[in-house]
């Protein structure tokens, strides 16, 4: 029981969506603030049933508990239906009609509701009172409406009680696990039910992911007492690899232990033709399309028994995560802008990524130099990919609440377990060069303008460069008709104002003031940068050198792992290295933020007395993926945040599909073209290539 | 030695009694009958004694109100035997005094003759009373007579409530001014659950499907019991440990003394019937009946209790035709509550447990056409009848072990 609670606190805590309620076929994640845990109730189904209240770490209490439990539901569903086992008799229970067995209320009343006391015709009044006709023997009643009849009359029972022990206590919350429930959906609808029923709508019964995996973890947890104990959410990424073939959340067969055996499982289930049910489960054939959850109801009609089925990830600890600093209010932040529980927007982002893919496996197998290989492992990231897409789908709650983000993250992953480490590494070393050709050429035009047009210059230059995105489909188009500079001048001389979120006003107001009165320069502003080529080069180097100039210490925040094109922050130094040697502005900054070790050197040589420069550094933010959630980004970039006062965000992914509501302590410069038609009618009503020049002053105080 | 109700006798006397007063609960497995029949001359023989009380009551009265004397009877049907119960009736020639105030000539009889009904089945049913006996089922609310009845017996009847543990019954008094506020747990074929805080003044505040008829219900289809009695019968010589999952099974016969609980507790009911080794046939029709029985008198006896602190009641009430005075289900019951409530509480049992709503529907007469019905106190009897009877056509539930006496009573008619 140590464990059981111990493991129950350490999920609460430490994994987002961990928990989630369950009425009518229907999931929801419910976001549980760490700090505002405890008290709790506990109830656990095995064979019996365990009440337990959890006050805090390791305070606890058994208060009740019943011997109506999962054993009885087992021993008594055997003894009168002769299922061989526990999921057959459940699975029999889906296809049941409790009416014939139990005595309804209406059975009673003549088919009246006995509204005077709140019972409606078809509450249960007697759970196998009907069986106590002399017509109908055993062998009269069909096993499925017996399960049913012993599931709902078990599953309310505890809910019942369990409703009845959180009132005696004043508990707001009724956490349910227990190898009873295990993702049963239907299980998991009765006790809801039953909660609600009784509660009158007060108290919601919750359920938790992994919950499974209480009692090992509390295990686990109990002799590692030290060290683990402090974890926080930050420090968790939960994944998703294909570990072991497995449908419904049980696995069949040994884990997969290498790439290979992975590779050689999908393509074994593409020879027999066969669905693929690997990494993860999708609906044996003619149960449930596309539309998942069809018949979500809880009165009778079909749920597959594995339809809850969730998705375990593997957790990793990364402790080196942290919330990002800047963030107003950490507690109600939520990265993503688009709800992707919408079923309609999920199928879209479904179609996009499905079309999408067969480009990114040739860019893919392309990276590996095209080996016979490389190509196997592409074919395999496809199918598995497609699995994972097809999977969520069905259950759009199988990895949890889900946001774009972490389907573009999914994907991410997905072609690194395959061992595809950079996909777009040779078109992103391309791209790069040939920017860097033409940016002394730009710096050039920009510093014959005046501070007024080029801020403007710089501002649509960023938006500009942004079409250079390879993650949308309109600009892989693009890249057929023309070479990048051509792109990047058309683009940039259609920039018209206004845009159609345009805060440039104000952000000029900002840096050059009005009136004559010189604003203070920001003491340190967070670039968050996008893609490789002319995205970073000709578009936010150029402004990050205009920050510079002014005075302004600049960050350069890539991302830890490549995802698309994006650069990454183990390239950028070479990038600005690269820049710099066109620009003594970039040079003096860079060899201040250390970027330029051997620069630096020389430096000190010839003796020029001019390291008074701001630093320009490069931070790894922490994530792979175009997407980016600030509460879980990398100790240095939390570190280097401390002392920012401006955060500038780029791109679609990290400024639009994430972080596009989300509110800083400090300035916020918000910077977008907006590549995809859907999302410029959602969210800017907009139409494609529309641009986002969103400027957030610091809230007051 | 006593019967619940002897309706042979009842029908071979029914030439010197007159059934006055009836009501009806109709429930999801029987039907309960409560009905007053006076006194005539020849029905006197019971003692003057008795007389001489009544008269004193009579005196009592301040008005010129007929008095009528008798004796309240009580009776049972099974529901899906219906017809029986109209036959009795049909049979016992219904002198109704109801609704018309025929008695007294003041007034012609009505055609339209009300029954009082509760139960669902006064709703379900009220189309056969008509056809069948040309009467009218008047409804009332089935937690409105339940809680009216047991009122009445709390306070009018002495030695109504009893507790029951380790096999002694021990009777309570109580005091009719500190009655309230009371839990009821109606045990019927489901379970309801009523706060009592006064006479009309209830709330159901909870129940469960877990009841009686899930008990026989269930029973049926494990053991190929005939009827309930049967099932019960069977229990008392069972022995639950090789169908439930105990404690000790679990922790190798070593209690789990850290969280209270010894080895004999149940952690699973028919836990053990999990074994993939044995099949229904090979186990005791007995030893099922038991954990069956444990399994719902400890579900109904927590889950009032539960009710009970919720609302911070101190006395629970058990009725309801579930309980039938049977040793071993009061037992559990109060084992439950005792558990539960580390002994702070205690299960209280009534003798007329099974009639509290038919009770309550007559009662509801008063309201309309009875002035009052007052219960001599110390003056139950039971039927004298009771002993010669040997079966009971109409009801074939046995009711050895019930106590459920006739009362005797004195109606105060309009």
């Amino acid at each position: 029981m140590d464990c059981l609670v111990a493991g129950a606190n350490f999920l609460l805590k430490a994994i987002r969506h961990e928990a989630f309620t369950h009425m009518e076929g229907h999931k929801e994640f419910v976001q549980i603030d760490h700090n505002d845990l405890f008290p709790y109730l506990l109830v656990n189904v095995g064979s019996g049933v365990s009440i337990i209240k959890v006050d805090g770490d390791g305070k606890f209490q058994r208060v009740s508990g019943t011997n109506v439990g999962g054993g009885t539901y087992w021993g008594l569903g055997r003894l009168l239906t002769k299922c061989s086992s526990f999921d057959e008799l459940l699975e029999l229970s889906q296809r049941g009609d409790n009416s014939t067995i139990d005595m309804l209320v209406g059975d009673i009343y003549g088919g009246m509701d006995y509204s005077k006391i709140g019972l409606s015709a078809s509450t249960i009044a007697s759970s196998f009172g009907k069986a106590i006709s002399d017509k109908k023997e055993l062998e009269d009643y069909r096993p499925e409406d017996i399960s049913l009849s012993l599931l709902r009359m078990i599953s309310y029972n505890i809910g019942q009680i369990s409703y009845l022990n959180a009132l005696r206590f004043g508990l707001k919350r009724i956490f349910f696990g227990g190898f009873f429930i295990r993702g049963h959906a239907y299980t998991m609808d009765t006790i809801s039910f039953a909660v609600q029923f009784w509660s009158k709508g007060e108290a919601q019964a919750m359920f938790l992911r992994h919950e499974g995996f209480l009692g090992a973890l509390g295990a686990f947890m109990s002799y590692q007492k030290h060290g683990l104990d402090d974890l926080m959410v930050h420090h968790l990424v939960e994944r998703f690899p294909m570990g072991a073939p497995y449908t419904g959340g049980r696995i069949h067969g040994p884990p997969l232990g290498d790439l290979n055996e992975k590779i050689s499982w999908m393509e074994k289930f593409v020879q027999r033709g066969t669905e693929i049910t690997a990494p993860v489960p999708m609906a044996p054939p003619g149960t449930t399309g596309l539309g998942g959850f069809e018949v979500p109801s809880s009165r009778g009609a079909t749920l597959r028994p594995d339809a809850s089925a969730l998705n375990i990830g593997v957790l990793h600890l990364v402790p080196t995560l942290e919330v990002f600093p800047l963030l107003a209010n950490p507690k109600m932040y939520e990265p993503n802008t688009i709800d992707l529980s919408d079923h309609k927007e999920l199928e879209y982002w479904f179609t996009v990524l499905s079309e999408h893919l067969p480009d990114l496996v040739d860019k893919a197998v392309a990276s590996e130099g095209g080996t016979d290989d490389a190509k196997r492992r592409g074919d395999a990231f496809a199918r598995a990919f497609s699995a994972h897409l097809a999977r969520l789908m069905e259950e759009p709650a199988a990895y949890g609440k889900l946001g774009l983000a972490n389907l573009l993250e999914l994907r991410e992953e997905c072609l690194r377990e395959f061992q595809f480490h950079d996909a777009y590494r040779s078109i992103k070393q391309r791209e790069n060069e040939a920017s860097l050709a033409v940016l002394p050429d730009l710096l050039l035009e920009l510093d014959h303008m005046d501070e007024e047009a080029r801020l403007l210059t710089l501002i649509e230059g960023v938006l500009a460069a942004n079409i250079f995105d390879w993650g949308s489909r309109a600009c892989v188009d693009l890249y057929h008709k023309g070479t990048i500079i051509e792109i990047y001048r058309m683009s940039r001389n259609k920039m018209q104002r206004p845009w159609r979120v345009d805060d440039f006003d104000l952000f000029k107001e900002r840096m050059l003031g009005s009136d004559g009165k010189k604003p203070k320069p920001h003491k340190r502003a967070l670039l968050f940068v996008d893609n490789s080529g002319a995205d970073v080069v000709l578009g936010m180097l150029p402004l990050a050198r205009e920050l510079l100039r002014r005075g302004t210490e600049v960050v350069l925040v890539a991302n830890s792992l490549p995802a698309l094109n994006d650069v990454t922050a183990m390239e950028l130094p070479d990038i600005v290295a690269e820049a710099a040697k066109h620009c003594d502005i970039l040079r003096r900054a860079a060899e201040a933020g250390g970027l330029l070790v051997d620069a630096m050197t020389n430096t000190v040589d010839g003796s020029e007395g001019n390291s008074s420069s701001v630093p320009l550094m490069v931070v790894e933010n922490g994530c792979g993926s175009p997407c980016i959630d600030l509460r879980q980004v990398s100790s240095e970039l939390a570190a280097a945040a401390k002392c920012a006062d401006l955060v500038i965000l780029e791109g679609m992914g990290r400024s639009l599909h994430t972080n596009f509501n989300a509110l800083f302590k400090s300035e916020a410069l918000k910077l977008a073209m907006v590549k995809n038609q859907r999302l410029a009618e959602k969210l800017i009503q907009g139409k494609i290539y529309d641009c986002v020049c969103r400027y957030e002053p610091a809230p007051a105080s | 030695m006593d019967r619940l109700a002897d309706v042979s006798n009842l029908r071979s006397s029914q030439s010197q009694t007159q059934i006055s007063h009836l009501a009806l609960d109709i429930g999801g497995s029987l039907i309960k009958l409560v009905y007053f029949c006076r006194y005539d001359d020849s029905c006197r023989d019971d003692g003057d004694e008795l007389r001489s009380q009544n008269d004193s009551l009579c005196s009592k009265s301040d008005n010129s109100q007929p008095v009528l004397e008798g004796r309240l009877h009580f009776a049972k049907f099974e529901t899906s035997k219906i017809n029986d119960c109209l036959d009795f009736l049909h049979s016992m020639k219904l002198c109704l005094d109801v609704n018309s105030g025929s008695h007294d000539g003041t007034a012609p009889p009505s055609n339209k003759i009300f029954i009082k009904a509760t139960g669902g089945g006064a709703y379900k049913f009220a189309d056969l009373f008509k056809e069948k006996l040309g009467v009218s089922l008047d409804k009332e609310d089935e937690m409105e007579c339940l809680v009216t009845g047991a009122n009445f017996l709390l306070k009018a009847v002495h030695q109504e409530a009893f507790t029951y543990l380790d096999g002694q019954k021990e009777f309570v008094q109580i005091d009719p001014n500190d009655l309230y506020p009371y839990l009821l747990v109606n045990i019927g074929s489901g379970v309801s659950m009523i706060k009592v805080d006064g006479d009309g003044k209830f709330e159901r505040v909870s129940g469960t499907s877990l009841g009686g008829g899930t008990f026989w219900g269930l029973g049926r289809l494990l053991t190929k019991c005939k009827n309930f009695d049967e099932l019960l019968e069977l229990s008392h010589r069972g022995n639950n440990r090789i169908v439930d999952m105990l404690v000790g099974d679990i922790y190798g016969g070593t209690d789990y003394a850290k969280i209270g609980l010894s080895s004999t507790t149940i952690a699973s009911s028919f836990g053990k019937a999990i074994s993939d080794s044995k099949e229904l046939e090979d186990y005791e029709p007995e030893d099922v009946s038991r954990s069956l029985l444990r399994m719902i008198s400890n579900n109904i006896g927590q889950i009032s209790y539960l009710n009970a602190l919720r609302f911070g009641l101190k006395r629970i009430f058990f009725a309801g035709f579930f309980i039938r005075g049977h040793a071993y289900t009061m037992d559990t019951i109060s084992v439950a509550v005792n558990f539960w409530s580390k002994g702070e509480a205690k299960a209280m049992f009534l003798r007329h447990e099974g009639f509290l709503g038919a009770l309550g529907a007559f009662m509801s007469y008063e309201k309309q056409c009875l002035d009052g019905l007052t219960v001599h106190k110390m003056q139950q009897k039971f039927p004298i009848s009771a002993s010669s009877a040997g079966d009971n056509i109409y009801c074939s539930l046995n009711s050895n072990s019930d106590e459920n006496g006739s009362i005797e009573c004195t109606v105060y008619g309009t």
